[in-house]
This record gives structure tokens, sequence and C-alpha cells, in this order.
């Protein structure tokens, strides 16, 4: 077989094995959407009973969520919540919750120029 | 983007003429589409469609998103309940989309979508509209079946028998009805057959009728006639009950007929305020059957749904299985152990969002990940609640590691007060979320 050919097969394998692999893992912004609804738009919720998430230290996240997933301390729901989540997933939403503002989201404006970027008013 | 001129004819290409008048998209932001910029269509504008326009918005700053919603402000079925007893009023469940266009950018146009051409991928409006898409959400809500129930008709609904299953005139009709029933009277609710929107929604409307009794009608009773066995936090709700309204006993205000008790209802005569069941027939002063229900009309005209009624999706995306670059969303969709509720719509708008703005890009979507998180009110101060994270195993939307689960029951009085506690957080928050 000639090195061109055989370049080719290799090349078609490769792509025939990222066909098949499983789905990369969920953004940590993917995830962190996903808390919303209780704990505010990208966490910025800090006049409320659920805590907020944005600008908390990655840390402190990560310790939160296992100590709920393991049961280790007290929780109305969020123990069921985090029984969802692996240590990977937990990191990935823990990076991206300390990159936000720590800014009431209704503080928060569109910046149509800005590549449609919200920045604090 | 101010290198990127765009013309009013420009624009009404995209939008429509009618669209650009009636919206004042000139004075909406200083927003400009690049030219050739890709344009994604939403049809429905309560939750699904509108976290789904705004979390686009947050996935893709340069896309153009147009949703078309029937009614110019949206009622929340979310806390309607609470309307029948007074601790909400309508008003504060009811919101515009003026945050949807002057904070996200978002063409909202105030019209009835009566078709989709797949092929030249146009979606044409009552008002002579058409509007082209790139992509398009369809996120209708559910339609209802009176034809389950011999003598129930859409007429009757808005007159004598409300379902009050979407928020509006029927939900006041049912409030009404409730304050007139006489001393010791009957309230009668049908829960529908599975799947229905918000599974929990009958109960804690039970629960709320039977709490608003305890203190003007004392005497009264509400009966619960159910096709089914079991319901969504049966668990927590029946214990619920038990504490507060002495479920189980003779003299309990909560009667529940399960399905395999005769519980389903075939009919009703209204003139005579009676149901009739698999069992005895049931004599009410107020009938509340929430008829079993399938995917939203506009699915079923578009050719979106299957033999089920419903509308098959692919699980890692939400993209419809019948057709290419159709994406849909919430009650209408199959999600399989997902509830039809308006935490799911969201949670899975957020997801299409984000498969929507990868495939205008050329990327592949992560892995979905799906949330539901539910509460419910036995009564005032005793919330009970559901959770769950979902992903897709074997096919199928199931939940993800052991995180399905209900409030536990317990002895702890802080476990379902905390739960009302965070109940009105919730729906404080979820709304943000949608509209703000």
């Amino acid at each position: 077989m000639k090195l061109k050919s055989l370049m080719v097969a290799f090349g078609m394998m490769a792509m025939a094995l990222v066909a098949n692999a499983e789905p990369k893992q969920a953004t940590g912004q993917a995830m962190s959407w996903q808390c919303a609804p209780c704990h505010g738009i990208n966490g910025q919720e800090f006049n409320e009973a659920m805590p907020p998430l944005a600008g908390m230290k990655k840390d402190e996240f990560v310790k939160a969520m296992i100590a709920f997933r393991e049961g280790t301390r007290a929780a109305i729901i969020m123990d069921r919540v985090a029984r969802g989540f692996n240590d990977a997933e937990i990191e990935a939403m823990a990076v991206w919750f300390e990159k936000q503002p720590a800014i009431q989201w209704e503080n928060m404006t569109y910046v149509p120029t800005a590549g449609g970027k919200y920045e604090p008013k | 983007m101010s290198q990127n001129k765009i013309t009013r004819r420009d624009l009404i290409k995209v939008f429509g003429a009618s669209a650009v008048a009636a919206t004042g998209l000139f004075g909406m932001s200083a927003k400009a589409y690049a030219k050739g910029a890709n344009h994604v269509v939403i049809i429905g504008g309560g939750v699904g469609g509108s976290v789904c326009a705004k979390y686009l918005r947050f996935a893709d700053a340069d896309v153009k998103i147009t949703m078309i919603e029937q009614n110019p402000e949206y009622i929340t079925c979310l806390r309607s309940n609470d309307v029948m007893v007074g601790y909400h009023t309508l008003d504060e469940l009811t919101f515009n989309y003026n945050t949807m266009r002057e904070k996200y950018g978002i063409n909202v146009m105030i019209d009835q979508v009566t078709g989709v051409d797949y092929d030249r991928k146009t979606v044409s409006t009552k008002n002579g509209e058409k509007v082209q898409y790139d992509r398009l959400v369809v996120s209708p809500g559910v339609d209802f079946r009176f034809q389950d129930y011999e003598g129930l008709s859409k007429e009757l609904s808005d007159t004598k028998i409300p379902h009050a299953y979407k928020a509006g005139p029927q939900t006041l009709l049912l409030q009404k009805q409730l304050e007139s029933i006489p001393q010791g009277g009957t309230a009668i609710i049908c829960p529908p057959q599975n799947p229905f929107r918000c599974p929990p929604g009958p109960y804690e409307r039970a629960s709320l009728f039977a709490e608003w009794m305890q203190k003007h009608n004392p005497r009264g009773k509400v009966l619960i006639c159910d096709p089914k066995d079991r319901f969504t936090k049966d668990g927590p709700f029946k214990k619920g009950w038990e504490r507060l309204y002495g479920y189980g006993t003779d003299n309990s205000m909560i009667e529940w007929i399960s399905g395999s008790q005769g519980g389903r209802v075939v009919g009703v005569d209204a003139k005579n305020m009676t149901i009739e069941t698999d069992g005895d027939d049931h004599k009410g002063d107020l009938i509340n059957i929430i008829p079993n229900q399938q995917a939203g009309k506009i699915a079923q005209i578009i050719g979106l749904t299957n033999h089920s009624g419903w509308c098959p999706i692919d699980r890692h995306t939400m993209e419809s299985t019948l057709h290419k670059d159709v994406w849909v969303l919430g009650d209408s969709s199959i999600a399989d152990a997902m509830p039809k509720s308006g935490y799911a719509a969201g949670s899975q708008a957020k997801v299409a969002a984000q498969a929507i703005a990868d495939s205008l890009h050329g990327r592949s979507p992560g892995k979905a990940i799906y949330s539901n998180v539910c509460y419910s009110l036995a009564g005032e101060n005793y919330g009970v609640s559901i959770a769950a994270i979902y992903e897709v195993r074997d096919g199928l939307i199931k939940p993800k590691g052991k995180s399905a689960g209900v409030s536990p029951i317990t002895d702890k009085p802080a476990q379902p007060i905390l739960e009302a506690v965070y109940q009105k957080n919730w729906q404080r928050e979820f709304v943000k979320d949608v509209f703000s």
C-alpha cells in the first residue's frame, strides 16, 4: 500500500472514531445554566434564601457540592441535586461560577457592540 | 458590528413589514445584524420559547432571533393554584415581553403561526407574514383532549366545568366557584391520565382547596377522582394531608379515589353537576376536570407529532426527529423520564439553545445535562419537592447518578417549613430566569 493511501485510510479511521465517540462532557457554562431557576441567572441572585453562586471561590463550591453529594452536610434539596454530578462536572461548574461577577443580575446591561456581552451598568 | 450597515428594507425582508412596524424594532437597541446573519425563529413565547430565546442570545451574540407568540402577555401556570385561594393575584403572574425585546434584542411578533414550509424554511402567520428561518424552535405547550369525556367540551370548560390548567380567565372562574360552594359542599378534582403538564398540579390544588376550606368552609370536602394509582410526590403529599387535613380518617377533608378504585372519570352531566366514573357517580358543587393532554395544536398542524400525540426528539439536542433544523421544547416533546414541567421546559431550552448555536457554527455539542426541580405546596407553609439531574443513557433521558428523589418524610418540622420558604424563592427566581 502506498504511503498516501495508508494516510488516507488512517485519516478515515480517525474520523470514524471521532464520529462514534461519546459526546464530550458538558461545559461548565452549560451545566451552570441549569442552576439559574433557583440561584439566579449566572448565579447572580443576592437577595434570596438560596445562596448566590456567582463569584464563589472554586474550592468552596467543590467542597459544598461534594459534602451535599456524600450526605455529610445537612440539606433540604441540594443532596438530591448534587448526587447527579461527578467530580469533574462539579469542578467545571466551580471554575465557571468563580468567574461570574458578584453583581445582582438586574444591575447588568447588554452591550451589543461588545460582541453581546453583559456588563455591570 | 457598526460597520455592518442594515437598511429598513433588509429588516423587513427578514422580519416582515408589520413586525418591524409593530415592535418598534429600530428603537430597540443599537444592535444591528451582519448581512447573512443566521435567523432563529421561535414559535411560542411561554417558558420553553422565552428561555430558549434568551439563552440563545447568551450562546450567540450575533444571531437574529424572532419569537412569534399569540398573546402580548404571558400568565404563568406556575403558582396559578395560589390565585384560587388568594395567595397570589393573576396580575402578579402576568409578564410582558419588553425585557425580551430591550435587553436581549429579541424580535417578538404578536401573531399566530398557521403553517411551516420545511422545504422553503418559512413560517406563515395569520397576519400574512412569511418569516424565513435557518433554525426553527417550537414550544407550544399542551392541547386538551375534551373528547375523552362524554359531555365535556371547550365551551363547557370556559363556562361551567373549568380545567383552569392554563392560567387566565378559567383560573378566576374556578376561584369564584370555590368561594360559592355551600357550607359542607364538595369540590371534585379530576386529574388526567399520564403524561400531562405539571404532574403535581392537581394534588397541590386539592391541598390548597382543603386549606382554604379549613378557614371558610370547615365542613367542606375535596374529592379527587383519579385514573391513576400513583402520582408524583404522593408519599410526601399524603403525609402532608395526614398532618394538615386528617387524611385517612373519617373526617378527612381530602378523599382520593385511585384508578383501581374506579376513580377514572368518563363523563360529566353539567346540568346536574354530576360526574360518571368507572365506579360510582359523584355529585359536586364544583367540578374541575383537567382533561387528558397531547402536544400543543400547532405541533400537530405542522406535523411534528407521532402516533402518541407528542413530538419525538433527539435526546441529545431536542431537535425533532421528524423534520431537520427544527427543535421541539417543553410539554410537547417526548422527554422520557423528565416531567412536563416549566422547569423542565427551561432546562431543555438551555440545552437546545447551546445545540442550535453549536449547529450554526459547526461545533459538536457537549453531553446534554438536564434538570428538574419542582416545589409544590401541601399547605401555605408546607412544601414538598422533587429534584433530578438527567442525562441520555441507552437512548433515553434518565436520571443521572442517584439524583432523583422527592422530599424525605421525617418528623422534623423544619423540612416542610423550609421547603415552603424555598418554594417561594424558587418561584420568584424561576420567572426571572424566564422573563428578566
